[in-house]
């Protein structure tokens, strides 16, 4: 049974967050106790795990993974996918480092035209999907295999330094003790929230992803919110790839292989449905903070290698297959008459 | 006379304390259709799921041929010969009728090819269960080939094919044209003749009186009364399901006899489109409700499709307010001012899994947030203004999904968008497909309501009693053309439906 909400208007944001607080609670609370867990085991077992220090460890690994989880919340709240990203972060490090090493172009410029190329990548994939209509698994598969090949065209396979003081800033440097590119996280989650819940373009996603069509008749311009999803999706995979490229200082054209894969987890861990319509960008952070907090976890219990994607593989199956089962509860024993 | 095929005695079921049927008795004879009927939440579903053995009572007595029987889930229940026809088919589109028919029990070859199926035993199998109906559809047939009431057909053979002793039948006729509906009656009175009882849940009244013997009423979980068909009238139906009188609509069309008609805002000119319709033109004026009425299929949905930008026309131009629109998408139409409320509200009408807030406010950013961003204030106000206008009702506040309102709601939630985004014409599709007396009531006040302030709305409907309801001015089309055009007061169903099947005026 559903509470019964109040009738009178409400104003402003609060009210708005609460909304939405109650709506997404279950998913989260899920998302939480299985994080509490999850800290609990590894705190037992290393005594490193539950320090100030540890936790800022993990905030510096954050950056990249959340900074492509928002680009594919979006998508996956319209009903798409985009498995292009990995290969897209990869392209924006290798171009910048080969205009600026190979065509003396100054830094600044060629990591600004090595993001713009991820956004234009972006751009293809928005137009086969919403344009040509091509299926989006198909399409950035396609982009996915197409980008990576160009990374190892252009690099010629080779791993290029990037020595800069400026550049590696992005990714090494600290800000009051924070790692930049956590810094840069957060600020690109507090404006996608409020792009999501605030905005007309944000609700249009939702409504999209809930139904294409109703969507198109309500005289919402589908084909233009979809570029922009994708399109986004790119810059913001972009710019991922650029981060990892300054904490290596390197740029290498086998970089974020298989990113793809943890985003979505980390995506659909927090809450995002694979058919659309649903997702928030909270319940992705949380997701994303799991994973790494997993990560971090089994290298502090010294658990080996090879057992840490079954492990990561274990926790997707177990936190989305919980939610599957409230569901199916709520809907056997609260369903209408 | 001999104990009833069927009797459900004092059931009572609750979900979460709230009780959805409250000492509820139905009974039925071999041999009869009994119709079933109710509004939306009235408690029928959950008495089929009963029987059905989806749901279990709390408490009452479910009894076969005067023993009682308990149904565990579903298959208990079609071993007992029950059988349900959803409103919703299931099928396998890409397969054969035959395979449909079979579906899960196909037979097999002899021998040492005992794992291949026997193509020709499939064929001969399906045959004979089609001719139980003397239906005259060639089983090797793809399912989807089939016209909507063939596929019912199908469904309804299917059920035959395994002795069915009790069929429930969820309003069958919802898709189905006038003609298809009386092939449909005709193979439910054989169904009787061989002995079998029928349950038929229908919102269509007409129907009820011509298919029932008797009819059972629920209201709000409780059984208000079985009578035989023959010892209610219409009207005294309608006030069992209601709980109320509903207004004449005659009563109300005299006082609306001197409507106010403004400029014509919707002026449609030599629209074509290959294969669909042509050379249609048609005007509507500010406060004017014209009814366009067809047969399924006649045209008449398309042609609000393309007028609304869905589809594309091939020639001819559209006027809104005088001025020539091009309208290539449904974003042009919104801007011109046109709204659209389409034929399948579930699927194109509403974001189901959003709320009903949302829904309402889905096509107007122009006010509610001009910069993008919204105005959380005003949405809220807005909303509960169109909610409180139409009377939209809902268990859970404006929050609620509109998956879980009734057809009705649903409906008005659809129109409260348009009249959120501010329109001038409104298109409507079928407007109360699906939708319980009460609520369809309720839709055509709030449609006069709407044209009395001066909305121009054009109204599809393949349903004769709708369009003759609401309609100032009525249009007939037939395979594509306009073939004839009566006012409020001349039209009559038989004119009506002459000239819809192509007759001249």
């Amino acid at each position: 049974m559903q509470n019964t909400a109040t009738a009178a208007p409400s104003r402003g944001m609060m009210p708005q967050l609460g909304r939405w607080l109650r709506g997404e609670r279950l998913t989260t609370l899920n998302l939480f106790v299985t994080f509490v867990i999850i800290c609990i085991i590894f705190a037992s077992q290393a005594q490193f795990f539950l320090t100030l220090e540890n936790f800022v460890n993990i905030g510096r690994t954050l950056g990249v993974v959340g900074i492509v989880s928002i680009g594919m919340t979006l998508v996956l709240i319209t009903g798409g996918v985009d498995i292009s990203v990995g290969s897209v972060a990869a392209l924006s490090s290798v171009v910048a480092s080969i205009l600026w090493l190979q065509a003396d172009v100054p830094l600044f410029l060629a990591t600004v035209i090595g993001l713009l190329a991820c956004t234009f990548v972006g751009f293809l994939n928005g137009y086969l999907i919403a344009v040509v209509r091509i299926n989006p698994l198909i399409t950035t598969l396609a982009s996915f295999s197409i980008v990576r090949g160009l990374a190892f065209v252009l690099s010629n396979g080779q791993t290029n330094q990037l020595n800069d003081e400026a550049f590696k800033f992005l990714g090494r440097g600290e800000i009051a003790g924070f790692p930049v590119s956590l810094l840069l996280m957060i600020a690109l989650y507090i404006l996608f929230f409020f792009i999501m819940h605030f905005t007309q373009f944000g609700r249009n996603l939702y409504a999209i992803g809930g139904s294409p069509d109703a969507s198109r008749l309500a005289g919402i311009a589908v084909r233009r919110h979809l570029l922009i999803v994708y399109t986004l999706s790119g810059f913001l995979a972009g710019l991922a790839g650029i981060i990892i490229a300054s904490q290596l200082a390197s740029s290498a054209p086998r970089a974020a292989t298989g990113l793809e894969f943890t985003v979505i987890a980390a995506v659909v861990l927090g809450g995002t449905s694979l058919s659309g319509g649903k997702g928030s960008l909270i319940g992705t952070l949380v997701g994303v903070f799991i994973l790494r907090v997993l990560d971090n976890g089994l290298v502090q219990t010294r658990v080996s290698s090879f057992y840490q994607d079954v492990v990561s593989g274990a926790v997707l199956l177990l936190a989305v297959g919980f939610d599957q089962l409230r569901l199916r509860l709520t809907s056997t024993f609260g369903g209408k008459s | 006379m001999s104990a009833p095929l069927l009797e459900m005695r004092h059931i009572d079921k609750s979900f979460y304390g709230v009780k959805v049927l409250d000492d509820v008795s139905i009974d039925l004879f071999a041999g009869e259709t009994v119709a079933l009927l109710g509004e939306n939440g009235a408690g029928k579903s959950t008495l089929i799921k009963i029987l059905n053995g989806d749901y279990t009572r709390d408490s009452g007595d479910v009894m076969l041929d005067g023993q009682p029987v308990h149904f565990a889930e579903p298959r208990d229940a079609e071993a007992a010969g029950i059988r349900m026809i959803y409103q919703e088919l299931h099928y396998a589109p890409e397969l054969s009728v035959a395979e449909n028919l079979l579906l899960g029990r196909l037979p097999h070859r002899q021998g040492a090819f005992g794992w291949m199926v026997d193509w020709n035993a499939t064929r001969e199998k399906a045959r004979e269960a089609l001719k139980l109906l003397n239906v005259d559809i060639d089983p090797m047939t793809k399912m989807r080939d089939l016209s909507v009431v063939e596929r019912e057909i199908i469904e309804i053979v299917k059920a035959l094919s395994r002795k069915a002793r009790i069929i429930v039948m969820d309003e069958p006729t919802a898709a189905l044209t006038p003609p298809e509906v009386q092939r449909l009656f005709g193979i439910i009175r054989d169904l009787c003749k061989q002995g079998i009882g029928i349950i038929y849940i229908s919102h269509r009244l007409d129907e009820v009186f011509q298919i029932a013997h008797r009819v059972t009423v629920l209201r709000d979980g409780k059984h208000v009364g079985t009578h035989p068909i023959a010892e209610v009238t219409h009207k005294a139906l309608v006030k069992m399901m209601v709980g109320r009188d509903i207004e004449e609509r005659a009563e109300v069309r005299k006082n609306a006899a001197a409507i106010q008609l403004g400029e014509v805002v919707l002026d449609v000119e030599k629209l074509s489109k290959q294969g669909a319709f042509e050379d249609i033109s048609l005007q509507v004026r500010a406060g004017e409700i014209v009814g366009l009425f067809g047969l399924l299929g006649a045209g008449h949905n398309i042609l609000t499709q393309t007028i609304f930008g869905v589809e594309k026309a091939d020639s001819g131009q559209v006027r809104i307010g005088g001025q020539v629109v091009q309208i290539a998408s449904p974003q042009d139409a919104k801007r011109a001012g046109i709204g659209f409320v389409p034929l399948d509200r579930k699927v194109n009408g509403l974001v189901m899994g959003m709320s009903v807030r949302k829904n309402i406010t889905l096509s107007n950013w122009r006010t509610l947030a001009p910069l993008g961003i919204f105005s959380q204030g005003k949405e809220m106000q807005n909303t509960h203004h169109w909610v409180d206008q139409l009377g939209i009702r809902m268990a859970g506040g404006v929050e609620t999904h509109t998956r879980y309102l009734s057809g009705g709601n649903q409906q008005k939630v659809v129109l409260a968008r348009w009249l959120e985004a501010n329109v001038r014409v409104l298109l409507l599709n079928e407007p109360t497909w699906g939708v319980d007396v009460g609520a369809r009531s309720d839709i055509y006040d709030q449609l006069e309501a709407l044209a009395a302030k001066g909305l121009a709305i054009l109204m599809v409907s393949s349903d004769i009693e709708e369009v003759l309801t609401v309609s100032h001015r009525i249009l007939t089309i037939y395979k594509g053309r306009l073939t004839g055009e009566f006012m409020q007061g001349d039209a009559t169903q038989e004119k009506l439906l002459h000239t819809a099947a192509g007759g001249v005026s």
